[in-house]
């Protein structure tokens, strides 16, 4: 009977290291879930509506970074904007492929600081898809979005002046054409 | 170090007179420019003519000095709260700490040694003790975590609209700056060899540069007094930019931005290392921040190409509407505040 | 204590394997390479932590030549050695990473985890509750063995290129900034030593959960024993997470998955998230059954039982759970918001409660004791002070304000080298000293023993507490060459590496006297204060102990 409790506890053990195991895979789906609810990292948010303009401005810088050797152009149209907090807001980028033949391209984002991620709502981003350009093509590509007025009411966030949103592109084969 | 100080001195002075004359006003002797032949001052108020940077350093601040015991002197508001709360309630704290252990080891093994205390007693339990040992830690870390989350909401207070916008961009193994505020041009900073090692076309370190390993072929020009909201962010791997003299350390993680923000309160020459095992050459990245007055801050930028948003003095007090978006023109790349300016 | 008290269940529990086979039966290699006897396989365990601890204090002892001056001054040529001969600086800058990497991965992995849990917990667990064996004695073995082919991958990878991403293996430093085969043989090795540490927590949880002696309740486990029980669930739990993420790593290297790189949409920083989630929880496995073996060896010298046996057992506890919530107070630049770095700063500093309990309890053991400041003490009280020091260095790192300074510097390393280099090793030592009569039947020299603890206290010092003062300065961690400017203090570094170095070969002339040709030890030669089972066997113990379970009152 010794060997059954012992192999009971064993098991219990073995069980633990599934779920462990289990939880560690899991982090990748849950991490990503985490982030968007709580905008950490500056992970932004996805509405449909915007809720509307309140009488307060909030200037909205924009940065973009091209993974090194994928022969694009990648630069806002405007540098920086200043919206109304709450209303929808569209702003263009421009991608040029300088190579000579097809790529596709796919962008990472985030703002900072980082507590705004919670507020940054973005409707509608050329980063919700992969972005295919030819050979010396240029593409403007719009992101809409509002930055949600419930900032304001969070202390950590409603004092900040300014967020920078942040787009990388990366090739979309990018893994195969390092190895 | 004397002789190249009366050099830099010397050429200082020089210098003074020809840079704007209210540009450079408290900045005191030792800080001043040195340029080769004071006549041919480049357009680049950093530079002299061979491309050797122009301010002199500090030997004391900003870069670790030989058998020291303590933290670099602070240049920064959060840098010198850090330094307080390190230095006046941390310090003491875990140094009393280990004092009343040792004192009590020694205690214990002096008069409960064999020879002194032949029948050992069998107490093992006092409730008394148990609890004043739990409870009085937990008071002590109480009063650490209360400064050290204030220190933390100083930290983490948003750069405010005024600030200065610095991109430093990780590469292996060197960094990349733009100053997207003011026309997104970009500076490549590269550290200096030494004499022996260098190849064809490179410059080599010399003693106005700045301590081996440490001295950049271009440093980051930042001005004293405004706020700098820093933008990190890398190309390959993980790479941290840290200038410890102003208590900042911020991995430049790639494809994602990460951003924090600092005062400098006194002009010089800050030297930083990258903080993140980022492959072979880790150790052979530096940062060299050279911090100036907004002044000379903005000749540099006009030197660079740069374009210094709107108005510098006057800066944007009610922002604009959100017609600015259409307003601002791209290329030239004043941003917003120049549209603030015009109304 | 040897009373009688047979239930049929336990008389079958030692009837599986007790009387099959004897030591003079059996052959060498069935003795040693089929081992499944604890003590034997504890002695395995010993012995490769030994060689381990060899390698990866030689590599250190490299590290500390290269850095004793500013500049680069053998790197190039250690790297002629390496398949392919000298090929520049950064062949050989490559090298310094693959020394870091290798000395954290051989200290951690395959010199303290093997020394503390596979040797002494092997070795003592077992017979200080009062079993015959282990619970799973053949897993016992394959958990031994998984061990030579995870060394022996590590070992080879240098010369395949070198893995240099440090301990941490970071991405996308470790996925893409690495190609060749040894970054994946590094993490190979990692999952090997890794499911021998999982097998043998189960063991180990096994066996304490249902072989204890008729008596033994957990209340009266001694603490060496708890500990090991918490280790055991730290490791069961933060072991999975690691595998998982390194064999991320794997499929990022080689499968084409984007786990962790930007470019798929994965983040660099979920790795160290999943990193943490299991290196925190692995520092506490380091250090815990040190603490264990402390509290054993302060109560026997002092002859006086553990004060706050309760507290000192639930304080244990309770720095293995909270060890689990505080992971990313090392991640504290990596951008995290201010509500987390809030958090993580009060979590971490929470840890210092039960570790302050645990520090005042060893003095309240002693206080009111008859001390005896024999070789096995003296490493313990030594631990106690360094401790504390690396554990107060741990209240400033905690900080996450203060970490904008500290973080990655030599502050950094001066503060987890105090914590283990200083305390896990010296209650390694003062473990290894301590049941040396018992695990050899010869004494030590106690003249050699003392020599060995007092040259390398002061060694260990010298090379460690200035590093708090080159962190101080800024020399951030895992580079060969530093500025000027810090030159002084590496140098007396180096002279406290040698110094360090000078005591180990005092230890080793000891151990390699004392078994030779040391004094026959009694069953007990620590006297009343050594109240643990192990004592009332003979030394050696008998290859296979309680045939009849001892009863405890």
């Amino acid at each position: 009977m010794v060997i059954d409790r012992k192999l009971r506890t064993a098991l219990f053990a073995v069980a633990g290291i599934c779920f462990m195991s289990g939880l560690g895979w899991a982090s990748i789906p849950l991490y990503r879930l985490f982030c968007q609810a709580t905008g950490l990292n500056g992970t932004t948010q996805r509405g449909l509506v915007a809720p509307g303009a309140v009488n307060r401005q909030i200037r909205i810088d924009f940065d973009t970074n091209v993974a090194p050797h994928m022969p694009w152009k990648f630069a806002p149209e405007h540098p920086s904007e200043t919206v109304d907090i709450g209303g929808r807001d569209m702003a263009f980028f421009t991608a040029t492929n300088t190579s000579d033949h097809p790529i596709t391209g796919t962008a990472t984002y985030n703002v900072t600081p980082a507590q705004a991620g919670k507020y940054f709502t973005k409707i509608q981003c050329f980063c919700f898809t992969q972005q295919t350009l030819k050979p010396g093509e240029t593409a403007r590509m719009p992101v809409i979005f509002f930055v949600d007025p419930k900032i304001l009411a969070d202390p950590d966030a409603n004092d900040v002046q300014t967020i920078t949103l942040s787009y990388t592109f990366y090739p979309v084969d990018s893994t195969k054409a390092k190895s | 170090m004397i002789g190249i100080k009366s050099i830099v001195l010397a050429a200082g002075l020089a210098m003074l007179s020809v840079g704007a004359a209210q540009a450079a006003p408290a900045a005191p002797a030792t800080k001043a420019v040195a340029a080769a032949p004071a006549a041919t001052v480049s357009q680049d108020p950093m530079l002299a003519v061979d491309g050797a940077p122009a301010m002199a350093i500090d030997p004391k601040v900003g870069q670790p000095v030989d058998g020291l015991i303590t933290i670099q002197p602070q240049v920064t508001p959060n840098g010198q709260q850090a330094l307080w709360f390190h230095n006046t309630l941390l310090m003491p704290v875990i140094t009393g700490i280990c004092i009343l252990v040792l004192v009590l080891l020694g205690w214990v093994a002096l008069r409960y040694r064999r020879a002194a205390n032949p029948v050992a007693s069998k107490t093992s339990h006092n409730t008394i003790l148990e609890v004043l040992w739990t409870g009085i830690p937990v008071l002590i870390l109480l009063g650490l975590a209360l400064p050290s989350i204030g220190l933390l909401q100083a930290q983490y207070k948003p750069a405010p609209k005024n600030a200065v916008t610095l991109k430093a961009i990780g590469n292996q193994w060197y960094w990349t700056y733009q100053y997207p505020d003011h026309g997104g041009f970009e500076i490549t900073s590269n550290m200096l060899k030494e004499a022996g090692e260098i190849g064809k076309g490179e410059r080599a370190r010399t003693a106005i540069d700045g301590p081996r390993l440490l001295a950049t072929d271009n440093r980051v020009v930042l001005p004293v007094g405004v706020p700098i909201r820093l933008i990190t962010t890398a190309n390959d791997v993980i790479h941290s930019w840290a200038i410890p003299a102003f208590w900042i350390k911020l991995d430049a993680v790639p494809g994602r931005l990460n951003e924090t923000s600092f005062t400098i309160n006194k002009p010089g020459v800050y030297f930083g290392v990258c903080s993140e095992l980022c492959g072979a050459r880790h150790g052979y990245m530096p940062i060299t921040v050279e911090a100036v007055s907004p002044a000379v801050f903005a000749q540099w930028i006009k030197a660079k190409g740069g374009t210094m948003p709107g108005a510098a003095p006057a800066p944007a007090a009610a922002p604009a509407t959100a017609t600015a978006s259409i307003a601002t023109p791209g290329a030239p790349a004043p941003t917003a505040a120049v549209v603030t300016a015009g109304q | 204590m040897t009373d009688t008290a047979l239930t049929p269940s336990a008389f079958e529990a030692h009837h599986d394997d007790a009387h099959a086979h004897d030591t003079h039966e059996m052959s060498f290699f069935a003795r040693w390479f089929m081992s499944t006897n604890h003590k034997d396989i504890g002695t395995l365990y010993l012995i490769f932590a030994i060689v381990a601890g060899i390698i990866g204090g030689g590599i250190s002892g490299l590290m500390r030549a290269e850095l004793a001056q500013p500049g680069i001054q053998y790197l190039g040529y250690w790297a002629s050695f390496l398949p392919g001969g000298e090929q520049g600086l950064d062949h050989s800058l490559h090298l310094w990473n693959v020394l870091i990497t290798a000395h954290g991965i051989i200290m951690v992995f395959f010199m303290v985890m093997p020394a503390m849990i596979g040797g002494f917990g092997n070795w003592f667990v077992p017979i200080m509750i009062g079993a015959p064996d282990m619970a799973f004695p053949r897993m016992n073995n394959i958990s031994f063995w998984l061990l030579i082919p995870a060394f022996t991958l590590l070992l080879a990878s240098p010369f395949f290129g070198g893995a240099g991403n440090g301990w941490t293996l970071y991405a996308p430093l470790s996925t893409y900034g690495e190609p060749g085969p040894s970054t994946d043989m590094a993490i190979l090795a990692l999952h090997l030593a890794g499911a021998s540490s999982i097998l043998g927590a189960i063991n180990f949880i096994t066996t304490i959960f249902n072989m204890r002696a008729p008596g033994m309740t957990l209340h009266k486990m001694p603490l060496f024993v708890w500990s090991v029980l918490v280790t055991a669930f730290l490791l069961l739990l933060s072991l999975p997470v690691l595998a998982a993420a390194i064999t991320m790593l794997l499929t990022d290297r080689n499968f084409g998955t984007t786990f962790f790189d930007p470019a798929g949409g994965g983040d660099p920083i979920l790795y160290q998230h999943l990193f943490w989630f299991f290196g925190h929880p692995e520092v506490y496995i380091m250090i815990l059954p040190g603490f264990g073996i402390v509290s054993q060896v302060i109560s026997t010298f002092s002859k006086k039982p553990v004060f706050g046996y309760l507290g000192m057992a639930y304080a244990m506890v309770a720095i293995g759970v909270v060890g689990f919530v505080v992971w990313a107070h090392h991640m504290f630049t990596t951008g995290l918001s201010v509500n987390t770095k809030m958090y993580f700063t009060a979590a971490t500093m929470v840890i210092a409660v039960p570790t302050g309990i645990k520090i005042f309890s060893w003095i309240a053991t002693m206080w009111g004791g008859s001390l005896t400041f024999k070789t096995p003490m003296l490493w313990a009280i030594g631990f106690i002070f360094m401790f504390t020091v690396g554990g107060v260095t741990g209240v400033v790192l905690a900080n996450g304000g203060i970490d904008d300074y500290m973080q990655d510097s030599y502050y950094v390393v001066a503060h987890f080298h105090y914590v283990l280099s200083l305390g896990a090793v010296f209650s390694l030592f003062s473990g290894f000293y301590y049941w040396f009569p018992k695990m050899t039947g010869k004494m030590y020299n106690e003249f050699l023993g003392q020599l060995h603890y007092w040259v390398f206290f002061a060694g260990v010092n010298l090379l460690f507490f200035p590093m708090h003062f080159l962190g101080l300065q800024n020399m951030q961690r895992r580079v060969p060459d530093y500025t000027d400017g810090l030159a002084h203090w590496n140098w007396v570094a180096s002279i406290g590496y040698a110094v360090m170095a000078v005591g180990m070969g005092v230890f080793f002339v000891n151990l390699i006297w004392s078994l030779l040709a040391g004094k026959k030890a009694g069953d007990n030669p620590w006297g009343e204060g050594a109240t643990t089972l192990e004592w009332t066997l003979s030394s050696p113990p008998p290859y296979h102990q309680f045939e009849t379970l001892p009863k405890i009152d």
